[in-house]
């Protein structure tokens, strides 16, 4: 019985083997080393040496690292605030009973399986100064602006762009939640005397309320992460205006900073995490 | 893939040379080699008897692009050296800014690679570099190096006195100019500062009518190369003597930083960011009539905008106190992990002969770094794109005077973002130009005390 179960497991554990060294080798042992260099002076080709919390203190007290975390926060406020509810109210369009339904599933979803790179190399050619945007501006004689070299508009200007190629993975997860309420509760609702808000209120926002959180958590999450657009659309210009927390682990990765880099992704991950945990002790608990 | 089997392939190599050539550490031997005659057999006195042969392949990354004078130039390499295999990748800039030292802590790394320039304070400062002076001897194809480049390239190939790289191609700037608006408005080729000024005024239209210059504009970028330059021809400097802090942010500095804005205050020029796209686009528009850059943009020019031949001239840069420029170019570098440094030293030497030199300037229109290239007639030719004129010798006059980027470890991020900012603040009127400069210096001395 002992070897059989034994031979049995045996094989179950065979069969997991390749997913559990690809997760210790390219995942764990990464972790545990990089936590170990965030309290290293490390630049990977010299040992690393110990230099405590320095990395962190060096870090927190930096101008345009507290400028990162605001601009980081800025656009998962702003992409939060815009992208879901514009998802939300997309789904709710397209559950409709309506004429190309599916094309305009499709048309929402397009973007989100474009590469971002591609949709932010678009997107900084529609704000170039004699792009799309400007011309249509001109065109009812308004000025055109330098949406990307304006301090006060590169930021918005990638939230938008960013909100564009995201919303529809909001659109089609909300569609997909939407059919799973059932039709007996608006029935009900209706005898009731619910009108349209009413419904929406009371029927449709709580039986999407595990979607929401869904969308949130992982929307937030992708949002702190935010760096391709900002890679291909500023570099993180001007003067710092959309530097985010991940370009600038970038920056000091590509500066030979290791350890300092490592200390950014740590201090993500713990923003990240304390976020996630708010989020489903609030918010997820009676779900 | 290829990522994953560089390790196996450079162990598996390391493997063959050690039990190959043992202790074969010994560069000298190698290093007259390559100069004089190709390692025919049964030449006993020739130094190339004295090269180990075994087989090896060596890898290069190259971020020239498709312009590049080093692919080429491979096949003839390996005809000399039959048993160097050379595997040639092309990466571009910001992919090798980004995959060189990561690779060399990796493991992964190249034998040679082409390195900008402004990389090198990093990259030596952290070890990433193998010390040239001990692969080559100090000899370059059968001359001690310093004897082979100008003083101030010699200088920028050294850190800590020992070479890091060799110079492949250089950058100085100098000022392109539209000769053709130049002519019709009567403008002279200015000289000075102030006749820069008068000339940018006079050359900027507004075709809109909206009140502000959009046409014959000058370029401004908000970056350190650029302003560099004039802090240079002011007098300045990026840091003081002892490389322990910042001097830019002096009277000469400030009033450089002003002068580079005054464009941007008087609408005679534009601030080139993110939103103006590809500067090409505003050469052939007629956005931009002016510019200040290395002689690499020749080769960009007469390939992006063949159609513009003749309307573009260059001139030496105009100055306030004294020429000046950033010096900088492109490197060819052995990092310290790679794996048959001998093989990669006979290339590096192969690619800094004068013919190879020559097709730096042939191939990819960018400026050769030896002297014996740059004495070639080839690169003193009339070019009919410039007006028939010979823009080389400028650039050449502007290289002796230049200055490289400081040799400190944290230069990576004193000059961006740390310098960047403060050029870009001030052009985008966030402040003064002292202020910008005092808060980027306090930066800086903070960065340097690290």
């Amino acid at each position: 019985m002992t070897l059989a179960r034994l031979r049995r497991q045996s094989i179950g554990y065979a069969l997991i083997a390749p997913a559990m060294i690809t997760v210790v080798v390219f995942l764990l042992i990464p972790i545990v080393l990089s936590a170990y260099w965030s309290f290293t002076d490390y630049n990977g080709v010299r040992p690393p040496t110990w230099v405590g919390l320095d990395n962190y203190t060096t870090l927190l007290t930096s101008p345009r690292f507290q400028r990162s975390i605001w601009n980081t926060i800025a656009f998962v406020v702003l992409g939060m605030g815009l992208g879901p509810p514009l998802g939300l109210a997309t789904a709710l369009l397209l559950n409709r009973a309506m004429r190309f339904r599916g094309v305009f599933r499709v048309a929402f979803f397009l973007p989100v399986m474009t590469s971002l790179v591609v949709v932010a190399t678009i997107w900084k050619m529609l704000y170039n100064e004699n792009g799309l945007i400007n011309e249509i501006l001109r065109l009812f004689s308004l000025p055109g602006h330098n949406w990307l070299s304006d301090p006060n508009t590169a930021l918005p200007a990638i939230v938008v762009a960013s909100v564009w190629q995201g919303f529809g993975f909001e659109t089609v997860v909300f569609l997909a939640a939407l059919g799973g309420i059932p039709r007996d509760y608006y029935d009900a609702a209706r005898v009731d005397g619910a009108g349209r808000w009413a419904l929406f209120r009371h029927v449709t926002l709580p039986g999407l309320r595990p979607t929401i959180l869904f969308i949130y958590i992982i929307g937030i999450i992708g949002s702190f992460q935010v760096f391709d657009q900002i890679f291909v659309m500023t570099q993180g210009g001007p003067v710092n205006a959309t530097r985010t927390m991940v370009f600038d682990l970038y920056d000091k990765f590509n500066s030979l900073h290791l350890g300092e880099a490592s200390a950014v992704a740590y201090i993500l991950f713990v923003i990240l995490a304390t976020l996630s945990w708010i989020q489903f002790r609030f918010f997820g608990e009676r779900d | 893939m290829s990522r994953w089997t560089q390790p196996a392939v450079a162990l598996a190599a390391v493997a063959l040379v050690v039990s190959a050539c043992g202790g074969a550490a010994s560069p000298a031997p190698a290093t007259q080699a390559p100069v004089t005659a190709p390692p025919a057999s049964g030449a006993v006195e020739s130094p190339a008897a004295s090269l180990d042969t075994t087989p090896v392949t060596i890898t290069v990354w190259d971020y020239y692009g498709e312009a590049t004078p080093i692919k080429p130039a491979i096949e003839g390499f390996q005809k000399e050296y039959p048993w160097i295999t050379v595997k040639y990748e092309a990466l571009d800039w910001d992919s090798m800014n980004e995959k060189f030292a990561v690779g060399v802590a990796a493991g992964a790394a190249p034998d040679v690679a082409t390195l900008d320039m402004t990389w090198i304070p990093t990259l030596a400062s952290n070890g990433v570099l193998e010390d040239l002076s001990t692969v080559s001897g100090g000899m370059l194809n059968g001359a001690p190096i310093a004897e082979q480049y100008n003083a101030g390239a010699d200088e920028a190939m050294r850190y800590d006195g020992a070479y890091v790289t060799m110079l492949f191609d250089f950058d100085a700037y100098a000022l392109y100019y539209r000769a053709d608006l130049f002519e019709k408005k009567g403008i002279a080729v200015p000289k000075s500062w102030d006749e820069l000024r008068a000339a940018a005024k006079t050359l900027a239209e507004d075709t809109n009518g909206d009140g502000k210059p959009d046409k014959s504009l000058y370029q401004v970028w908000p970056d350190t190369f650029h302003y560099s330059q004039f802090l240079f021809q002011n007098g300045g400097a990026i840091l003081t003597e002892d490389l322990a802090a910042a001097a830019f942010n002096s009277q000469e500095g400030v009033s450089a930083l002003e002068f580079n804005t005054s464009f941007i205050d008087d609408g005679s020029g534009i601030y080139w960011g993110p939103d103006q796209g590809d500067q090409m686009a505003g050469f052939k528009d007629g956005t931009l009539a002016m510019f200040q850059n290395g002689p690499y943009m020749m080769g960009v020019l007469k390939s992006g905008a063949p159609e513009m031949a003749g309307m573009w001239k260059v001139a030496t840069a105009p100055f306030s106190k004294q020429p000046g420029s950033y010096l900088g170019g492109t490197g060819l570098g052995i990092p310290v992990a790679a794996a048959h440094k001998d093989a990669a030293w006979l290339f590096v030497s192969y690619m800094l002969r004068p013919e190879q030199q020559i097709g730096v300037y042939t191939y990819a229109g960018a400026a050769p770094a030896t002297n014996a290239a740059l004495d070639s007639p080839e690169l003193t030719k009339a070019d009919p794109y410039f007006g028939g004129e010979a823009p080389f010798g400028i650039f050449l006059d502007a290289m002796k005077t230049a200055t490289h980027f400081p040799y400190v470890q944290s230069w990576a991020e004193i000059q961006t973002p740390t310098m960047d900012d403060a050029v870009a603040a001030t052009l985008l009127g966030q402040g003064s130009a002292k202020d910008a400069l005092d808060a980027a210096a306090e930066e800086t001395n903070a960065l340097l005390k690290k």
